[in-house]
C-alpha cells in the first residue's frame, strides 16, 4: 500500500503543469477567455495533444499513454487548478471512452482525438432527464436500411465545435428502459445546433436531429454499459478537476487573509477565519481522499469502481459548495467581483455538482452499489 | 499509487488475527462487546499476554523491547484489537511515558521503569490539566518547590483517566515561576502511594467512573525522579502530545459503529419495512459511511508517508478533528436509530453477570450512554479549537 505516483506520472504530472503554467499565465480573466467564439483555444488543444495530455486519457491497447484512473485525477487536477477549458472532457476522456466501450471498429475515431484533429462530443443528456442514465427520448429509427434520429440532446459539451457527435438514441421500449437504447455516430454538419455560454465560461450547446442519418456503434445491454462507463469517467473527471479548484480556491484565499488588513493587523490573525480555514483544508483532505480511492479502483470491477466514484462525487458535491462559498465569504466584497478570479473558480466548483449527477443523485447512486 | 496491502502486511494481519483468537478471553470480549465494565485486571490480563508475545510496546524500538514496527503495522495491529473486541492498551505509560523516557530520560531511569511498563509492574496516570488549565496548559498551578534532595509538590490535576488503577503518575510542575509560564515548568514521576496524594473519583455524564482528580498535599518527590532537566517540562510534554499520533482519528472505531449502525438499521423497522430503506435515514447513514471511507484513506496516506519517514505534523490535528467529529456522528445515528429504545438507563446491565431481561433488544441498552460519553473526544487530548489554532499557526503561518 502506497499512496506515490510513479516516476512515469510524476514527469507527465510536471510536463503537463509546466505546459498550462505557461499558457495560462497570460490570460487575465478566465470566463472572457472561455466565452470566445470557439470555446476554447485551438492553438493550445494541438499543442497538449503533442506533450501527451490527450493520449493520457486513453488506454495504450488504443494508441493511448494512459487511461488509468490515476491518469485521469492527474490531468484533471491540473485542469480544475488552471481552469482549462480546452475539450479534454468532452473529447479526450467521454467519447474516447464512448467509443472504446461501444467495442465499435471506429479506431480512426481516437487516432483523430488522440492528435487533436477532431472534436467529437458525446450526446446524452436531454432537457429534463435530469441525471438519469436511461431516460432516453431522441428516437432512432430504420429507413432504408438507414438509421435516422430525431429529438434533441442538451448540454452538450462544446457541441458547436465537434466534428462528430456520439449520440444516444431510443430504437425500442418506453423512454426509461434501460433496454432499447442505441449509441450512434452522428455528423455535426447535418444537425442544427444552438451554441450558448455557461454560467462557469464553458460552452454548451442544444443539439437537434431532424430525421439525421447515423451509424449504429452499438445497442441494448451493450449501449447501456456504454453510457454508464462514459458517464461514471466524466465523474471521476469532474471530481478530480474539483480538487484541482479547491486547492486554488484556498490558497487564494489564504493570500487573501494574509495581505488584507482590518482593524490594523491581517485579518488572518482573527481566529473566527483561521478555524473556517482548518475546516476547509480538512474537508479538501477529505473530499481529495475519496477521489483517489475513486482513481485507485477505476480498474475494479464494476460495484466497486462504480460505488467508489459516486462517493468521490457525493464528496466532492458537499465540499465543493462549501469551499466555494465560504472563500467567497472570506474574501469578502472582492470575491464577489467579476475581475478577480476567485469568481471563475468558485462559480465552477458549484457548477461541478450539476454536471454527471448531483451529490444527491450519487448518493442514491452510493447506496445502490452498496447494497443498501 | 496502490491500494492494496502487501502479502507480507496480509500475513501479518493474519497472525495477529489468529493470535488474538486464542489469546483474548472471551469473557472479557464479552464484556467491550456488551459495553459493560472493564476491572482493572482485565486491562491487565490483556496486556500481560500480549507482552508475553512481544507485541505491548507498539511505540517503542526493539531495543528496549518494543515492537519496531513501521507505523502500517501498528495501524493493522489497532485496527485488529478493536475488530477483536479486546480492550484497549492502556496508552498512559506504553504510549505516552514510554517514548518521552526513552528520548529524554536518564539511562538509570530507562533501566528501572521500563521493564516495569512492560511487565505491568506500573500503572502509569497522566498527570497534565489542572483545575483552571484545560487547553491554556501552560497555565498550570501545581507547584514543586526545591528542597535539596526532594522537591516539595502542592497543587491539583484532573481528569485523570483510570487513575483509581494507577500506582504512578507523571506531572507538569512549576519549577520557576518568575518567567514565561512554558519555560518554568518541569517534569515529575511521582509514586501515587507517597504520603499526601489523594485521587478521588469524578463521575461522567454517563454514570460512570473513569477519571479522577489527583491532590498533591506536600508530597515530597526524590530528585532522581525528575524526568530530563529542570524547566524544560514544556518540551517532553509537546513531544510526547506530538508523537506517532497516526492512529489519533479512531478509524477502526467509526468503521465497527457503522457497520453496527448498518445492522441495527436493517433489524429495526420503520412503517413496516427496515429502517435502512428508509430514504432519510438511510441518506444519512451513506454521507456518514462516504466520510468515513475518505477519512481511512486520509489516515491512510498518513501512515503510509510516516511509514516512508515523513513524520506527520499538522495531519494529526487534521486527523484528529475529523475523526472525532465522524465517531461522534456514528454515536449519533446510532441514537437516532433506536428511538425511544434509547430511554431506558440500567446501570446494573453494565456489570459483568446480569443476566436480566433487556428493555428492548440488548444493543440498545449502551447506545445512549455511549452517546453521551463520546461527547468527550472533541474535547480531550486538546480540544478540537486547539487543534485549529495549532494547525492555523504552523501550517497557514497566519
Amino acid at each position: 500500500m502506497h499512496f506515490n505516483l510513479s516516476e512515469e506520472r510524476k514527469m507527465l504530472r510536471d510536463t503537463i503543469e509546466r505546459f498550462l503554467s505557461d499558457k495560462y499565465s497570460k490570460i487575465k480573466n478566465h470566463y472572457e477567455y472561455s466565452t470566445l467564439r470557439e470555446g476554447y483555444n485551438v492553438k493550445i488543444w494541438n499543442e497538449s495533444s503533442d506533450i501527451g495530455m490527450i493520449s493520457g486519457l486513453i488506454p495504450p491497447k488504443y494508441n493511448g499513454l494512459g487511461g488509468s484512473g490515476e491518469d485521469i485525477m492527474i490531468i484533471f487536477e491540473l485542469i480544475g487548478k488552471y481552469l482549462c477549458v480546452e475539450p479534454f472532457l468532452s473529447t479526450g476522456l467521454m467519447s474516447s471512452t464512448a467509443l472504446i466501450s461501444c467495442r465499435s471498429d471506429e479506431n480512426q475515431l481516437l487516432d483523430d482525438i488522440i492528435s487533436g484533429k477532431k472534436i467529437i462530443s458525446f450526446c446524452h443528456s436531454e432537457i429534463d432527464s435530469r441525471y438519469d442514465e436511461s431516460l432516453v427520448k431522441v428516437k432512432a429509427h430504420k429507413n432504408k436500411n438507414i438509421w435516422h434520429l430525431d429529438g434533441t440532446k442538451s448540454f452538450v459539451l462544446n457541441g458547436d465545435q465537434s466534428n462528430i457527435f456520439i449520440v444516444s438514441a431510443r430504437i425500442s421500449g418506453n423512454q426509461s428502459d434501460k433496454n432499447g437504447l442505441g449509441i450512434f455516430k452522428i455528423h455535426a454538419k447535418d444537425c442544427k445546433i444552438r451554441p450558448y455560454n455557461t454560467i462557469d465560461g464553458y460552452r454548451c450547446s442544444e443539439i437537434s436531429f431532424d430525421s439525421v442519418p447515423g451509424k449504429l456503434l452499438c445497442s441494448d445491454e451493450r449501449a447501456y454499459k456504454c453510457i454508464l462507463e462514459t458517464i461514471f469517467a466524466g465523474t471521476l473527471a469532474v471530481s478530480s478537476e474539483a480538487i484541482g479548484i479547491m486547492q486554488k480556491c484556498f490558497d487564494l484565499t489564504i493570500d487573501y487573509l494574509k495581505t488584507r488588513t482590518q482593524f490594523g493587523k491581517s485579518i488572518g490573525s482573527f481566529q473566527a477565519l483561521q478555524h473556517r480555514m482548518v475546516d476547509l483544508m480538512i474537508e479538501i483532505e477529505q473530499a481529495k481522499s475519496c477521489v483517489m480511492l475513486a482513481a485507485g479502483t477505476y480498474n475494479s470491477e464494476k460495484n466497486i469502481k462504480y460505488r467508489n466514484i459516486s462517493a468521490a462525487k457525493n464528496l466532492v458535491g458537499r465540499v465543493g459548495k462549501l469551499v466555494a462559498e465560504e472563500c467567497i465569504q472570506l474574501h469578502g466584497g472582492i470575491g464577489m467581483t467579476w475581475e478577480y478570479n476567485l469568481q471563475n473558480y468558485a462559480k465552477r466548483l458549484v457548477m461541478i455538482d450539476h454536471l454527471m449527477g448531483d451529490s444527491d443523485h450519487h448518493l442514491e447512486q452510493f447506496k445502490k452499489y452498496s447494497k443498501y | 499509487m496502490d491500494f492494496n496491502f502487501t502479502e507480507q502486511e496480509i500475513n501479518f494481519r493474519n497472525e495477529i488475527r489468529e493470535w488474538l483468537s486464542i489469546n483474548l478471553p472471551k469473557n472479557i470480549t464479552q464484556k467491550v462487546r456488551k459495553y459493560q465494565r472493564l476491572n482493572k485486571e482485565d486491562y491487565e490480563i490483556f496486556m500481560k499476554k500480549l507482552n508475553e508475545n512481544g507485541w505491548l510496546a507498539i511505540n517503542w524500538p526493539a531495543e528496549y523491547g518494543g515492537t519496531g514496527w513501521n507505523s502500517v503495522q501498528k495501524h493493522i495491529f489497532e485496527e485488529e484489537i478493536v475488530k477483536a473486541n479486546a480492550p484497549r492498551v492502556v496508552p498512559f505509560g506504553l504510549n505516552m511515558l514510554g517514548p518521552v523516557l526513552i528520548e529524554y530520560g536518564s539511562e538509570k531511569q530507562k533501566q528501572y521503569y521500563l521493564p516495569r511498563i512492560l511487565n505491568c509492574e506500573d500503572w502509569w496516570a497522566q498527570g497534565y490539566s489542572e483545575p483552571g488549565s484545560g487547553s491554556d496548559l501552560a497555565s498550570l498551578k501545581t507547584i514543586a518547590i526545591d528542597n535539596g534532595d526532594y522537591y516539595l509538590v502542592n497543587g491539583q490535576k484532573t481528569w485523570t483517566t483510570l487513575g483509581q488503577y494507577a500506582n504512578k503518575i507523571f506531572c507538569l510542575v512549576k519549577t520557576n515561576t518568575n518567567c514565561k509560564p512554558q519555560e518554568g515548568i518541569s517534569f515529575l514521576l511521582i509514586d501515587i502511594k507517597s504520603p499526601g496524594v489523594e485521587v478521588k473519583p469524578i463521575i461522567t455524564l454517563d454514570g460512570e467512573h473513569e477519571v479522577n482528580e489527583v491532590w498533591l498535599t506536600n508530597v515530597k518527590v526524590p530528585k532522581e525522579n525528575l524526568l530530563g532537566e529542570v524547566n524544560k517540562g514544556w518540551t517532553y510534554a509537546k513531544y510526547l502530545l506530538t508523537h506517532e499520533r497516526t492512529g489519533i482519528a479512531g478509524v477502526p472505531y467509526s468503521k465497527k459503529a457503522i457497520d453496527h449502525l448498518k445492522t441495527i438499521a436493517s433489524e429495526i423497522t420503520k412503517n413496516g419495512l427496515p429502517l435502512i430503506k428508509d430514504p432519510l435515514f438511510s441518506s444519512q447513514i451513506a454521507e456518514l459511511e462516504i466520510d468515513i471511507k475518505a477519512m481511512e484513506i486520509f489516515n491512510l496516506r498518513t501512515v503510509s508517508a510516516a511509514s516512508e519517514g515523513k513524520a506527520p505534523e499538522m495531519e494529526s490535528s487534521l486527523l484528529k478533528i475529523k475523526g472525532s467529529i465522524i465517531r461522534q456522528k456514528t454515536s449519533d445515528l446510532l441514537r437516532k436509530a433506536i428511538g425511544p429504545m434509547a430511554l431506558p438507563y440500567i446501570s446494573e446491565q453494565f456489570d459483568e453477570g446480569w443476566n436480566e431481561e433487556p428493555i428492548g433488544p440488548a444493543y440498545a441498552g449502551p447506545i445512549a450512554k455511549q452517546y453521551f460519553i463520546n461527547r468527550k473526544i472533541s474535547i480531550y487530548g486538546g480540544s478540537n479549537e486547539i487543534q485549529k489554532n495549532i494547525v492555523a499557526k504552523s501550517a497557514f503561518k497566519l
